[in-house]
């Protein structure tokens, strides 16, 4: 489950933090399998080299601010 | 800034942090404790309802804070067929409808009067260990970072807590063990102050919507979707939203704030401590897997929590072996509870709506005295045995 999926891992990761869906409730920061999002009050970012792509903050998202292209 | 010295550091300052803060310093421990917000109880993460025999155990008095009393739950089937439980059986979740910053701050408050230093605006960066032992925490307060050591830590950052996984106690959860909230506080609704509500089904997969009600045609609507029941981005918004347009009482009403976050409903962690460390509430997947509730459980744990930090603070033993103290004694408080509820949520999650529906009219017509997983499925039995041959292993 947490190994990263090389294919997977060349899609890109999408968190949009700057207020027009997030609502920096930090449920992707909890749920993140490797430990890699990190919410600050007002911004989230994650670590790219140890982001799988994976999706599971995706959906854990409730507002649907986070996107995997 | 200097760096810091303190028996006792406590990591966030939600009920989980105050209640262990408090408890610690009223046996004797200089206490410190971080709240990263500027404010202590805001924004509200809660649906704000919860039970009421357990406060005065952790000696929590009744304030301004309580909002409103219910008498009871209504548990709706996807047909919307009501169950009503009263609130001396359901025991858990419903007693009062609470204002979750003025409760916040109470319990700060409490902690500061017994002793605890409170520091706002500060947050752990991370851990400070020494030969595999936590010693404090790096600390940013106000923009400026500096080190506060002390023997023991306790991590209550809530669900999204970092301070676990940086001491190496494995927090994770799984997609099912994990529900994606959303709650608007709405104005001009027909909710009903007597009750909270709750509705079962395929309204919100994995979960349910929750109707608690504020007075004055205030309520807090909200919902909980099982991550791994999600197919597409934002359905904990779409849910709740589809469930308020067929609601007319509510889908009248206007959306005056929204909170969202995540809670988890997993069976209990198998460690919470380590040298020098202690997890207490949401941090520790302490909510209970059912109901979602986890404020009860966080200052019930929070109490032990401070009174065993104390003490190893007092022996000078910060590890592990002593800090088991804890870990029994929360365990021996809250696990058997967490384990059932969660056995229990893991089998309600796989029922069709039709099942919701055979369960809840059955239950709609008898008089339970007690209510237990064990008292409903012999009622169940009773007239629909086809539904209850899966749960045999619960008679």
């Amino acid at each position: 489950m947490l190994a990263g999926d090389p294919v997977a891992s060349k899609r890109s990761l999408h968190i949009e933090s700057s207020g027009q869906l997030c609502i920096y409730c930090g449920a992707c920061v909890g749920i993140c399998p490797l430990n890699c999002i990190y919410l600050d009050e007002t911004r989230i970012t994650f670590d790219e080299k140890v982001c799988t792509r994976c999706d599971v903050c995706v959906k854990a998202c409730p507002v649907g601010a986070i996107e995997i292209g | 800034m200097p760096d810091l010295k303190t028996d006792v550091l406590v990591i966030g300052a939600g009920p989980a942090g105050s209640m262990s803060a408090k408890w610690a310093a009223k046996h004797g421990a200089r206490v410190l404790m971080l709240e990263k917000r500027q404010e202590i109880g805001s924004p509200v993460r809660c649906g704000e309802g919860m039970s009421k025999d357990w406060l005065k155990d952790v000696g929590i008095t009744p304030g301004r804070w309580i909002n409103l009393e219910v008498e009871g739950a209504r548990i709706y089937s996807p047909s919307e067929k009501v169950f009503e439980i009263n609130e001396k059986h359901a025991g858990n979740e419903v007693g009062y409808v609470v204002e979750r910053d003025e409760f916040d701050k109470q319990l700060a408050i409490d902690a500061a009067n017994a002793g605890v230093e409170v520091k706002l605006k500060t947050a752990a960066v991370g851990i400070l260990k020494e030969n595999g032992r936590v010693v404090g925490a790096k600390v940013k307060e106000f923009g400026q970072t500096y080190e506060i050591r002390a023997p023991i830590t306790i991590g209550a950052d809530g669900f999204e807590s970092q301070v676990g996984r940086w001491a190496g106690i494995p927090t994770n959860i799984a997609m099912r063990d994990m529900d994606t909230c959303l709650q608007y506080r709405m104005t001009n609704v027909d909710s009903d102050v007597r009750y909270c509500d709750f509705y079962l089904g395929k309204v919100a997969p994995g979960g349910y919507v929750w109707v608690f009600p504020k007075g004055d045609g205030l309520a807090n609507v909200g919902i909980g979707v099982q991550v791994s029941q999600v197919k597409s981005p934002a359905d904990a918004r779409t849910y709740l939203d589809r469930w308020i347009d067929h609601h007319p009482g509510y889908a009248k009403g206007k959306k005056i704030d929204m909170v969202g976050g995540g809670v988890s409903i997993s069976a209990p962690l198998k460690q919470t401590v380590a040298d020098g460390i202690l997890l207490v509430g949401d941090a520790a997947r302490m909510i209970d897997p059912l109901t979602g509730g986890g404020i009860a459980n966080g200052c019930i744990a929070g109490k032990i929590a401070g009174t065993v930090a104390a003490e190893a603070a007092h022996a000078g033993d910060p590890s592990s072996a002593f800090l088991q103290k804890y870990e029994k004694g929360w365990r021996a408080r809250l696990e058997e509870k967490l384990y059932r509820n969660w056995l229990a949520k893991e089998k309600l999650v796989t029922l069709s709506d039709e099942t919701f529906d055979k369960v809840v009219d059955v239950l709609s017509g008898v008089t339970l005295e007690k209510l237990s997983v064990h008292n409903i499925l012999k009622a169940v039995r009773d007239k629909y045995p086809e539904v209850t041959k899966e749960f045999e292993a619960f008679l």
